[in-house]
């Protein structure tokens, strides 16, 4: 009755209801954003006087945004790799590993993603002050890699623990190495994990803004470091311009990964 | 299972001890990593909460026994409550409603949902911070309907962060509440109204209390979060309401005062572990994320 969507009657409506205005509140703010950007008010009034490009114009000419911008792809770009490289190897000792503590050592690994980020911003700003990595494109990555690492060893011991073992070991007895069995057999048939762990890292470090604030320094700041220090003085219609180029990057991924998982599937 | 294992469990058997540390240098860097840039850079920050300026309790005296402060850790935790009553109330008929809508439909919501989750989070608090303004959309079209006369204070107040908060947290509650409602017997409510059980009876008996551990394992996860967030409400919220992670940002950026920022950090992360113990306790799974 209650979960037979057809013979729900007229609470099957309400909910409908609840649902659709749910999604639009959940859609609607970014649509009008990426509008706005296009909108000629220098004030965001919507609907807008006129339509422009010079919000994206003031965007692209203005050296700090796409200093910003890239900045922010080249510590994610280093994020990936590390967080993925680290993740992998750690993920096959927690998978394959027979040690005391192992499961402990597991949990220990996910702790990033649990604590609230602010007091890990303060921890290693405090650190950085001393050894003098605040400001830096290593401290950067330092710091992002921390975040990222987890959701990398959560998608890669996943698809590990997936992953048939003895087709790794045929192949050994079939006279490959060691290596070459976890190269050519192993790895491939763990690529999807690897490639959500890469994802995953790439938009952790990409997305993020509380570690980032404290890390900055005048000539060093990522993308949302540089939205951050503007929206704190006004809100000016380039930061909507830089908006939706974010959006359109983040459609443009999850597309990526859907396309991905569908021809995985078949 | 593995072809090795017969032969590893009889080599295991054989020697006296076990083998101790299979693999386990593969998992050193990411140890290396955490705990030079993550443990000890957060035990080193309480400890100064303890040491600084001088040896003692007095952080602590000073952070609890301040009605200043006390309102901040008392704002923290109303607003978190609030959101997280919001978030439950919206995320339940919609976890329902996506568990049995037609799936052509369903997948329409679950990509609306996932599109915001991904979205930068600065982007949907900017996109708040417009849409609430006075001059926004939202005071425009109240004023056009004639239903107020001036416009409404909606941003830098609590109103402001309610919604940006909801916002964001309501696809954590309604994904891990779509996976355990989806898991019930339909044939259970059917027996229900067999059995002569009214909707209201049915819901109340039966569907809300067996979605009840995804309910208060989703509730905790959102208000453990909110506890900890700190861009939200810095820019949605007013000064008059001020949470605990923008408490901890300010004693260390702008008063530089460690021992203080220590003391509060501290007070957070016990919260926060505590709450965690819980639900693990509770549900034997704690897996989450904060920003």
């Amino acid at each position: 009755m209650l979960l037979n969507f057809d013979r729900l009657g007229g609470w099957k409506w309400m909910l409908l209801g609840i649902t659709g205005l749910t999604a639009a509140f959940l859609i609607l703010p970014i649509v009008f954003i990426a509008a706005l950007s296009f909108g000629s008010s220098q004030w965001l009034i919507f609907p807008p006087p006129g339509w422009t490009l010079k919000w994206y114009a003031m965007f692209f000419a203005d050296p700090r945004w796409l200093e910003a911008a890239g900045t922010s792809f080249y510590i994610a770009a280093i994020v990936t790799v590390l967080s993925v490289l680290i993740g992998l190897v750690a993920s096959f000792g927690l998978v394959r590993g027979r040690f005391i503590g192992k499961e402990g050592l597991r949990a220990l690994f996910l702790t990033p993603m649990i604590l609230p980020v602010v007091v890990l911003a303060v921890a290693l700003y405090a650190f950085f002050l001393r050894i003098g990595l605040n400001g830096t494109v290593t401290g950067f990555v330092i710091a992002h890699l921390v975040v990222a690492l987890p959701f990398s060893i959560l998608s890669i011991t996943n698809a590990l623990e997936g992953f048939d073992k003895s087709i790794e070991d045929a192949a050994v007895l079939c006279g490959a190495s060691p290596l070459e069995a976890k190269l050519r057999i192993t790895l491939p048939s763990i690529s999807h994990g690897l490639f959500s762990a890469a994802v995953f890292s790439f938009l952790t470090s990409w997305d993020e803004v509380v570690l980032a604030i404290f890390m900055a320094s005048p000539t060093l700041q990522t993308l949302p470091v540089k939205i951050w220090a503007t929206l704190r003085q006004d809100l000016t219609p380039v930061i909507a311009a830089a908006s939706t180029l974010l959006i359109v990057i983040t459609i443009a991924l999850m597309l990526l990964v859907a396309l991905l998982r569908k021809g995985l599937k078949s | 299972m593995a072809l090795l294992t017969e032969q590893e469990k009889i080599a295991a058997v054989g020697s006296i001890r076990p083998i101790r540390s299979r693999n386990f240098a593969l998992t050193v860097p990411a140890l290396l990593l955490l705990v030079v840039f993550f443990i000890l850079p957060v035990v080193s920050l309480l400890l100064r909460s303890v040491m600084e300026p001088e040896p003692g309790l007095q952080n602590y005296q000073a952070l609890l026994g301040s009605t200043t402060y006390l309102k901040i850790f008392l704002n923290t935790f109303s607003v978190s409550a609030l959101v997280t009553a919001v978030t439950l109330a919206i995320g339940f008929p919609v976890a329902w409603a996506l568990a049995i809508m037609p799936k052509r439909w369903a997948s329409i919501v679950f990509a609306v949902l996932l599109l915001s989750m991904w979205t930068n989070l600065l982007t949907r608090t900017y996109a708040w911070m417009v849409l609430l303004q006075r001059t926004g959309i939202i005071n425009k079209t109240l004023m056009g309907l004639g239903l107020i006369s001036e416009p409404l204070p909606l941003v830098n107040n609590l109103v402001g962060v309610t919604i940006g908060m909801t916002y964001i947290m309501l696809p954590f509650i309604i994904l891990p509440l779509y996976g355990v409602i989806r898991k019930i017997d339909p044939a259970i409510l059917q027996a229900a109204a067999l059995c002569g059980a009214t909707r209201w009876q049915a819901l109340s008996r039966i569907l809300i209390p067996l979605a009840a551990p995804g309910m208060v394992s989703g509730a905790l996860m959102v208000f453990v979060m909110s506890l900890g967030y700190f861009v939200t409400p810095a820019l949605l919220g007013g000064t008059a309401n001020m949470m605990l992670a923008e408490l901890i940002a300010q004693f260390v950026q702008s008063l530089v005062n460690w021992g203080m920022g220590g003391a509060a950090a501290l007070v957070l992360l016990v919260v926060t572990l505590a709450l965690y113990a819980v639900q693990l306790k509770l549900f034997g799974t704690a897996r989450m994320e904060g920003r």
